[in-house]
């Protein structure tokens, strides 16, 4: 029977490969797993309910799916909370918890993250991209009428606010591009392209977020917990249309 | 065609063949089947053939009303908070407090009405509650009476608060054009720390108007 093995965060490229070589399944811990059918509150026994809610998830994840060993990126592409947690790990499971830094510095591009795709369908190819160390596949780029920059949102409901011609930025690219510590590459927008600034509620990046949103001539930055609230579909949807971009069903709303 | 703005406890209403001004209803008062044709507010979605986005209305509205091409223009209703900053033409930023300015404007209403008060007679206080939430603000008013200031006193302080952190809320700007229910109150809009012009309470069904391509001076504010 395959390893099942759980990631958090962009382990090494290294790793990834060890792991496709052995014929390690791979869950990522950082999104909702289909099989994990509990609420979030349930992390609550051992991670505050006032906390990253991505983190929050990981700790649900790991609780509930039968996993033989953990990788968890703590360096600078992840955050500071995930050292944090890679303890709360440790202490609550009887496997291995391997904490990596991820340095990768070999650039594999992000053409999903360019593509003309519903957003959904693009954000779930990036995070199952991280369980793959080969190339991409090459896309054609489309031009763009916004951008979203930020992290994969824990509830993928908020991309579907989104058109298929949204050109994805921040941390989500660098994911794509296998280089999950590159600032640079982060903190790179489009000024020319209305932009949303999104971070998870009580993430360490929103700092980052204002900052690049002041500096962006038609930002919008928000945050979310858990799941999208109605506020904040609504800012997302206003902020969109007032800046002339068709909705996601094709016609301005 | 007929055009509603679904406030939380007042529907504001415009027929663009019959009227030439908007009805104030209570929310409570609408019959339950009662329908628009086109709507914004809380309750739009249910009770109109068509829903438009609240920030979206008040934004377009603002375009209409306001003729400068930078501003800031918030929405005080009784339920939350709304604001829409334009720079330069453009809409450069924008808000909309649901939770944290949780049922202010209700809560305003609420105390006139328990504490028999005008607030068109009360004087502005020097300093005001720091309170963020019309619901949890109150507990201020009942320790501030059980510690010796009149009850008219505390309110005051109450709606003072709630107009600071209005006024925070949409970037603590020089100017502010405010529109929704609390342009009706004098005491919260004398407590605003900043020059007011005020809109009144149909700038959403103007809003209304400009997604329908009607030219402006349609509703007599």
């Amino acid at each position: 029977m395959a390893e099942q093995v759980g990631i958090v965060g962009v382990p090494p490229l290294e790793v990834i490969a060890t792991l496709n070589r052995e014929g390690a399944r791979i869950f990522d811990l950082d999104e909702p797993q289909p099989q994990v059918r509990v609420p979030i509150e349930q992390s609550a026994a051992w991670v505050p309910r006032v906390y990253c809610a991505i983190l929050r998830t990981v700790v649900l994840n790991a609780m509930l799916l039968e996993l033989d060993r953990i990788f968890i990126d703590v360096g600078p592409g992840k955050c500071d909370a995930a050292l944090n947690i890679a303890e709360v790990l440790d202490d609550m499971l009887a496997i291995p918890i391997h904490r990596t830094h991820n340095q990768d510095r070999i650039a594999y591009g992000f053409p999903l993250c360019t593509s003309a795709m519903p957003m959904v369908e693009k954000f779930t190819l990036i995070s199952k991209s991280v369980q793959k160390a080969i190339p991409h596949q090459p896309r054609e780029p489309c031009i763009p009428l916004c951008g979203f920059w930020g992290v994969p949102p824990r509830d993928f409901a908020l991309l579907h606010l989104f058109p298929e011609q949204t050109h994805v930025f921040g941390w989500t690219r660098c994911m794509e591009n296998k280089t999950p510590a590159d600032l640079e590459l982060e903190r790179q927008f489009d000024p020319s392209l209305p932009t949303v600034f999104f971070t998870q509620t009580f993430c360490a990046k929103s700092a980052l977020a204002h900052h690049l949103g002041r500096r962006h001539p038609q930002a919008l930055v928000i945050d979310c917990d858990v799941s999208p609230s109605n506020s904040a579909r609504a800012k997302i949807e206003a902020f969109l249309e007032l800046s002339g971009v068709p909705s996601s069903a094709g016609a301005l709303l | 065609m007929l055009l509603a703005d679904f406030g939380t406890t007042y529907c504001k209403l415009f027929d663009t063949q019959r009227d030439t001004r908007a009805r104030v209803v209570a929310s409570r008062a609408l019959e339950p089947g009662f329908q628009a044709d086109l709507a914004t507010g809380h309750n739009a979605a249910r009770r109109s053939k068509r829903a438009v986005n609240e920030l979206s209305a008040l934004a377009r509205g603002g375009r209409r009303l306001i003729s400068a091409d930078s501003f800031v223009l918030l929405d005080c209703g009784s339920r939350d908070l709304k604001f829409v900053r334009f720079a330069q033409g453009r809409v450069a930023d924008m808000g909309w407090n649901a939770e944290c300015g949780a049922s202010m404007g209700f809560t305003i209403e609420l105390l006139a009405t328990y504490y028999q008060l005008d607030y068109a007679a009360m004087a502005v206080p020097q300093n005001g509650f720091s309170i963020t939430c019309g619901v949890l603000g109150m507990s201020h008013i009942f320790d501030a009476v059980v510690q010796g200031s009149s009850e008219e006193e505390a309110v005051a302080r109450f709606v003072r608060g709630i107009a600071l952190n209005a006024h925070r809320f949409a970037g603590a700007p020089e100017e502010v054009y405010l529109s929704g229910g609390l342009c009706n109150n004098p005491l919260f809009v004398a407590c605003l720390p900043c020059t007011v012009h005020l809109l009144g309470r149909f700038v959403l069904l103007e809003g209304l108007l400009d997604l329908l391509g009607h030219e402006k001076g349609h509703i007599q504010l």
